[in-house]
């Protein structure tokens, strides 16, 4: 049972910090929308899979590279990947500007009640994948092989590889700016004012329509990142896979405390490591099982996660 | 309140619309209109097999009007996302509207299982072009779809030891590794695949694993794999996951064959996983480009694009129930006879004729290798 765990630890280890980073990212869209409004941003689900199709589209329509084609070497490598990952960043923070101009402004200035958004967020996020199934005419889409997969090295018996390693570094640098965004700029500590009382901090001078749209285009930002390193990795998307991936880092979110920055990071990267932990030993079909019986456990001994503390609160 | 005579006007409208309900075009009053539908998922996570199989049905009722003046055919499309759930609700409909003649489908096994009580209800003729599950011809199985339901499709448990075969060919002591998407399609095929391992001479099962199919981080699986150290990988599930997962196959270093049945049978497949296909191995049915490419020409000048999966099946199935018109069963009771009774050529040159559990005699699964991004056929699988 535990064989394959010994055996390849340390290369699961490896594809679960990448997938743990992915999911820290997606989930500060979450957190950061629910710090300040206290309410679920459905949509982020979709916002990330509108994420990934800019990093698509990036290499595939306007660098054109082709399934076949030769991987990018170089200069070349890094300017295409930072082409592919700001614009990603772009779409998908845009998309969240969008969604909170349609789904949560106007609701919110007529002074309507919590369900009325949820609804128009779960609203906007159907429309947002069915117009991306439209698009892409129901199919999988393949993303050209930019970032040759090179093995920079061997470890412990498992291969380390490029797109790896630059989705836990590159990911991590993301985390820490925005981090050190909300903390330390004047936006992040109006942020902060928000999430912590909202109409004092009107009082106070603070724009709330500039705060609520500014929180929900770092989100966007982070989650269009977190696009770009999904595609650097597996190379694929398709419209339905916000779901899963938004389910799985909602849950991050909620693990680590939902409305915490931190909390977010360490549940990504909790709950990718439990996730190919738990398929490594019990089998796949085990994997979201365990994920959620562990969740329900922590729940239960910490009801507000792992880190339960709020944005409101959040220490460098 | 006019607002609302005017919006449920629409929704009438449009449903008379969906289900065929709106009278005989005035302009054409000459020609009859005869209805049959097509079932499958036309939208949803799975709507690229439907919309192909409905192309083929489409198609096969154009060639025919062209060469049947005097005949209107109309194509009913019924949605049921491939989701049992959807099905029973679009089932009833479809069941009482009696100009409905035969149905092309339903596409998938579970669809297929919870629409059937209201076909069998109203004697409704179904041919599925790629329901396979095997208890829907069973009838000792719940799911007996007899006397309405037929199929112009092999059964999975002649595809599993099909692809176990074909899978091990040239593998010599071929350590094996199964695993399957969890669906209703991949489990059974999944079984079936082990027990024809058991047939085939020096090969083992090493492992296996259950993958949900919205999987696409497939690191514990390889890591078994590498494990197992398997020389032959087969996948029972669909082509979009097999591409994503072959590229972690290959870049984690593995070499092993990798084989998929009929679900990673799409062109798309070394589309999306670029050189990472090349050679793997799949069973699956002939598209119309393998019958001939002036027929895939064809259907590409008439259709706007190309056939996909099923296009074979879907084209056949249509056609019984237009010659079927034609012999002038224009009664639910006479088609159902008429398709029971049948007998003629598929468009592939095998004989089709149901036996009394509504399955076909034949259902040879073929080959393909897939080679410099193309899925080739080699063959039937012997």
């Amino acid at each position: 049972m535990f064989a394959v765990l010994i055996d390849q630890f340390w290369s699961l280890t490896i594809a679960g910090i990448a997938l743990g980073f992915i999911y820290v990212l997606i989930s500060l869209g979450y957190t950061m929308v629910y710090g300040v409004l206290r309410m679920i941003n459905f949509a982020n689900s979709e916002i990330f899979m509108w994420g990934t199709f800019g990093t698509v589209i990036t290499s595939r329509d306007i660098f054109h590279y082709t399934q076949t084609s030769e991987p990018a070497k170089g200069f070349k490598l890094i300017f295409v990947l930072l082409c592919s990952l700001l614009m990603s960043m772009a779409v998908a923070g845009l998309t969240a500007v969008f969604v909170e101009f349609v789904a949560y402004r106007r609701l919110r200035m007529k002074g309507t009640n919590r369900l009325a958004t949820l609804i128009s967020a779960i609203g906007i996020s159907i429309a947002l994948q069915e117009v991306m199934r439209l698009l892409t005419s129901s199919r999988p889409v393949g993303s050209p092989r930019v970032l040759e997969k090179i093995i920079l090295t061997e470890m412990w018996g498992a291969n380390v590889r490029l797109d790896t390693v630059i989705t836990i570094i590159a990911a991590a640098i993301i985390f820490f700016i925005l981090e050190r965004f909300i903390k330390l700029s004047r936006m992040g500590k109006a942020i902060r004012a928000v999430s912590q009382n909202e109409d004092a901090a009107k009082l106070m001078g603070v724009n709330l329509n500039r705060v609520i749209t500014t929180t929900f285009l770092v989100g966007g930002l982070a989650t269009g990142a977190a696009g770009f390193f999904y595609i650097t990795v597996f190379e694929y998307t398709k419209f339905n896979i916000g779901f899963t991936m938004g389910m799985a880092a909602f849950t991050a979110a909620v693990l680590g405390g939902i409305g915490n920055i931190r909390g977010a990071f360490f549940g990504g990267l909790t709950l990718g490591l439990l996730e190919v932990y738990a398929s490594a030993v019990l089998g796949t079909q085990w994997k979201a099982v365990t994920v959620f019986i562990v969740l329900v456990l922590v729940l239960l001994f910490k009801p507000n996660g792992l880190f339960g503390e709020a944005v409101q609160t959040t220490r460098a | 309140m006019n607002k609302k005579i005017k919006g449920s006007l629409a929704i009438v409208t449009a449903a008379a619309v969906a289900f065929g309900i709106a009278s005989v075009p005035t302009a054409s009053a000459a020609a009859k209109t005869y209805t049959i539908a097509y079932q499958g998922p036309l939208s949803g996570g799975e709507a690229s097999t439907g919309i192909d199989e409905q192309n083929a049905v489409k198609y096969a009722a154009k060639l025919f009007m062209a060469a049947n003046k005097g005949y209107t055919i109309k194509v009913v499309s019924v949605d049921d996302q491939g989701d049992p759930a959807v099905a029973s609700t679009v089932a009833p409909g479809v069941g009482a509207n009696k100009n409905i003649l035969g149905v092309v489908g339903p596409a998938y096994s579970g669809a297929t299982i919870a629409s059937l009580p209201y076909y069998k209800a109203g004697s409704l003729a179904l041919i599925s072009p790629s329901a396979t599950r095997v208890s829907l011809t069973d009838p000792k199985s719940p799911d007996f779809g007899g006397p309405v339901f037929h199929r112009v499709v092999g059964k999975d448990d002649l595809q599993g030891p099909a692809l176990a075969k074909y899978a091990t060919a040239g593998v010599s002591n071929a350590k094996v590794f199964v695993f399957d998407d969890q669906s209703a399609y991949a489990v059974p095929l999944r079984g079936f695949v082990e027990n024809g391992l058991k047939k085939v001479a020096g090969a083992t099962l090493v492992g296996g694993d259950s993958v949900p199919n919205t999987t696409t981080d497939f690191s514990p699986t390889v890591a078994k794999i590498k494990t197992s150290g398997a020389t032959v990988v087969i996948y029972t599930g669909y082509y979009s996951q097999a591409a994503v997962f072959i590229k972690q196959l290959r870049d984690s270093g593995s070499t092993a064959v990798f084989a998929g049945g009929d679900g990673v049978f799409n062109q798309e497949f070394p589309k999306l996983a670029g050189a990472a296909a090349e050679g793997s191995k799949v069973t699956g049915v002939g598209g119309l480009a393998g019958i001939s490419s002036k027929l895939e020409a064809d259907f590409k000048a008439k259709m706007g694009v190309s056939s996909g999966v099923y296009s074979v099946e879907a084209f056949d199935a249509a056609n019984i129930f237009l010659s079927g018109i034609k012999a002038g069963k224009t009664t639910r009771e006479a088609m159902l006879k008429y398709v029971n009774a049948y007998s003629g050529k598929s468009i592939s040159g095998n004989t089709i004729k149901f036996d009394k559990n509504g399955d076909i005699s034949y259902g040879l699964f073929a080959g393909f290798t897939s080679k410099n991004g193309v899925l080739v056929n080699t063959g039937i699988v012997k």
